[in-house]
């Protein structure tokens, strides 16, 4: 391992040197040719990357310059802790896209991928190569805890890697079943919100065995949504979370309104930026693909992309209106959250496995989401100095802010899988009796509820193959 | 010009790899569009009467009639040229039919 390292570090220096903007827009660029993009097409993507870069940090300074001294007068009038500010999930991704080790740990479980559908241990091939970085975030956890112990690193994400293969493969079945699909739609997907799923499942269980009645109380969510109108939408929420943090900041009246109209103005940009990002991935993500499906030729598989194909059910967003106001009281009394929430306060990273596990009962939902909500806060602080140190190493953080601001999501997607990293992490730089008894007890935890909970699915999955037979035989009958 | 809608989850990922190929694919065919990425969950009736067609990834219930033609787009998001064919073609029926 070490000689790789230094390996990668003869030639990655003189790029490092140049700082992440333009190393990686060398990278992306040069990676696209190489998997037989167009030059320009693969110049275009670069390029892109190094943009987006410098506007999310262009952003989180504007944002961070305006909350963070009103988010430290917050704290003095309320006594209330919440100094970190969040910027939900998109400057995450740009930040995690800006290191290096992303593309070493796509190219890993890329190959991972191909094995595991070589030997037939999944059926599913992920295009969603832009995702790849809810698990190449777990990984840099791990390489920023552990002073850069890439082969702790590696193995997590192999075996989160598998486990989401597995996942997907048990979850096709619900989405067939949910959104109407038939089983010629090849449509699934790997997507970390999903690894929450076993967690979910065992609250799910509880209201099973002891408060099945609830369901009789569930109402239609559409409704909901269409009365909650723009009130729901980004930069209404940065416009009263700004005037929220200013009132119990007690700011001028002046100073209130510029955080609000702050607020709201820098949650529509990140997602601008957000879309300059997309189209960098692009490129690279075409060519892997192309890549992938020259060589399983002649193969059926399900493909995985994104998770917004689900997006279609409306009880996703009523869930995730209702968690809202929810999470804003819930952050103010947590103790261990340092989190005020903004950018991640509409819980898509959170929704969507409640969804898949419940069936789209809503009541279920707002319930058991309303326990994960602490895992998301308490995840999200202890994340916050990683993140702000990354976002600074890739040049998306503006420089001349104070060294006691920090920055995280509040709702990032595979939140126990972080605490997960920072576990194993810390095993790596002191190789201590104690920790590695922590992470021997956490792995065993996590592993033993995941195959639990393909327990589960595989009997919800077989119920499903049941009612599509009984269909059939009645069709015979009739 | 021919205006179409679509949307995702956050409006970022994939409504915009949706709007992109849409975009160059129907260029390509000889037609003016312009495609407009949103978050679903921000529409509105009002909203999409401003628009032709409709290209979710897969057909949403908003509690409200939609009445302008919907081409289901979640194949394009697959990247394999002839899944998304389809979706192509459908797409240049309905312009077609719209005939502006």
């Amino acid at each position: 391992m070490d000689i790789i390292i230094d390996f990668a570090n003869k030639i990655f220096k003189p790029l490092i040197d140049l700082g992440a903007p333009p190393m990686m827009f060398i990278i992306l660029a040069f990676l696209a040719m190489l998997m037989r993009v167009k030059p320009s097409k693969a110049i275009e993507g670069g390029l892109k990357l190094a943009i987006a870069l410098t506007g999310m940090g262009a952003i989180i300074g504007i944002l961070t310059g305006s909350f963070a001294p009103a988010l430290q007068d917050f704290v003095k009038s309320t006594g209330i802790h919440l100094s970190i500010t969040d910027v939900g999930w998109a400057p995450l991704a740009t930040i995690t896209w800006g290191s290096p080790f992303t593309l070493y740990f796509l190219l890993l479980l890329v190959i991972l991928n191909i094995v595991l559908l070589i030997f037939k241990k999944t059926n599913t091939l992920d295009v969603d190569i832009f995702n790849v970085w809810h698990l190449a975030i777990v990984g840099l956890i791990v390489l920023y805890y552990s002073n850069n112990n890439l082969l702790l690193a590696t193995l997590l994400v192999l075996l989160i890697g598998v486990m989401k293969f597995i996942n997907a493969d048990l979850m096709k079945p619900t989405f067939n079943d949910m959104l109407k699909m038939p089983s010629t739609n090849p449509t699934t997907t790997t997507h970390m919100n999903f690894m929450l799923n076993p967690l979910i499942m065992v609250f799910d269980k509880i209201i099973d065995k002891f408060f099945p009645f609830i369901d009789k109380y569930d109402f239609d969510a559409t409704t909901l949504n269409k009365k909650i109108g723009f009130w729901g939408s980004k930069f209404a929420i940065g416009v009263y979370l700004g005037a929220f943090v200013g009132l119990l900041g007690q700011q001028s009246v002046k100073e209130i309104f510029t955080l609000a109209f702050t607020g709201g103005m820098c949650l529509e940009l990140f997602s601008v930026i957000g879309t300059w990002f997309i189209g960098a991935v692009e490129p690279l993500s075409k060519g892997i693909t192309d890549f992938m499906s020259k060589r399983l030729k002649g193969r059926t598989f399900n493909i995985g992309i994104d998770w917004p194909f689900v997006a279609a059910r409306a009880e996703m967003w009523a869930v995730a209106n209702i968690l809202a106001p929810i999470m804003l009281i819930i952050a103010l009394v947590l103790p261990g959250n340092k989190i005020l929430p903004l950018g991640g306060i509409i819980a898509i990273g959170l929704t969507p496995a409640l969804l898949i596990v419940t069936r789209g009962r809503v009541l279920r939902m707002v319930i058991i989401g309303t326990f994960m909500l602490p895992v998301f806060l308490w995840s999200g602080t202890i994340i916050a100095p990683f993140v702000t140190k990354t976002a600074k190493s890739v040049g998306a953080f503006p420089k001349g802010i104070s060294d006691s601001v920090l920055i995280t999501h509040s709702t990032l997607e595979g939140p126990v899988e972080k605490f997960l990293a920072v576990t194993i992490g810390k095993l790596g730089s002191e190789f201590r009796i104690q920790n590695l008894f922590f992470v021997i007890v956490f792995l065993a935890v996590y592993i033993l509820l995941f195959a639990w909970y393909v327990k589960q699915m595989k009997r919800r999955n077989e119920g499903y193959k049941n009612t599509v037979k009984n269909k059939s035989s009645e069709k015979q009958i009739v | 010009m021919i205006k179409i809608l679509t949307a995702c989850g956050a409006g970022i990922n994939s409504s915009h790899q949706i709007k992109t190929a849409i975009e160059e694919e129907m260029r390509n065919r000889g037609y003016d569009v312009a495609v407009d990425a949103v978050v679903i969950k921000d529409i509105t009736e009002e909203m999409l009467k401003e628009y032709d067609i409709f290209a979710p990834i897969a057909k949403p219930d908003f509690g409200f009639e939609i009445y302008i033609p919907i081409v289901e787009a979640g194949p394009i998001l697959y990247r394999i040229p002839s899944m998304s064919e389809p979706v192509f073609d459908e797409m240049e029926q309905i312009i077609k039919s719209i005939n502006k």
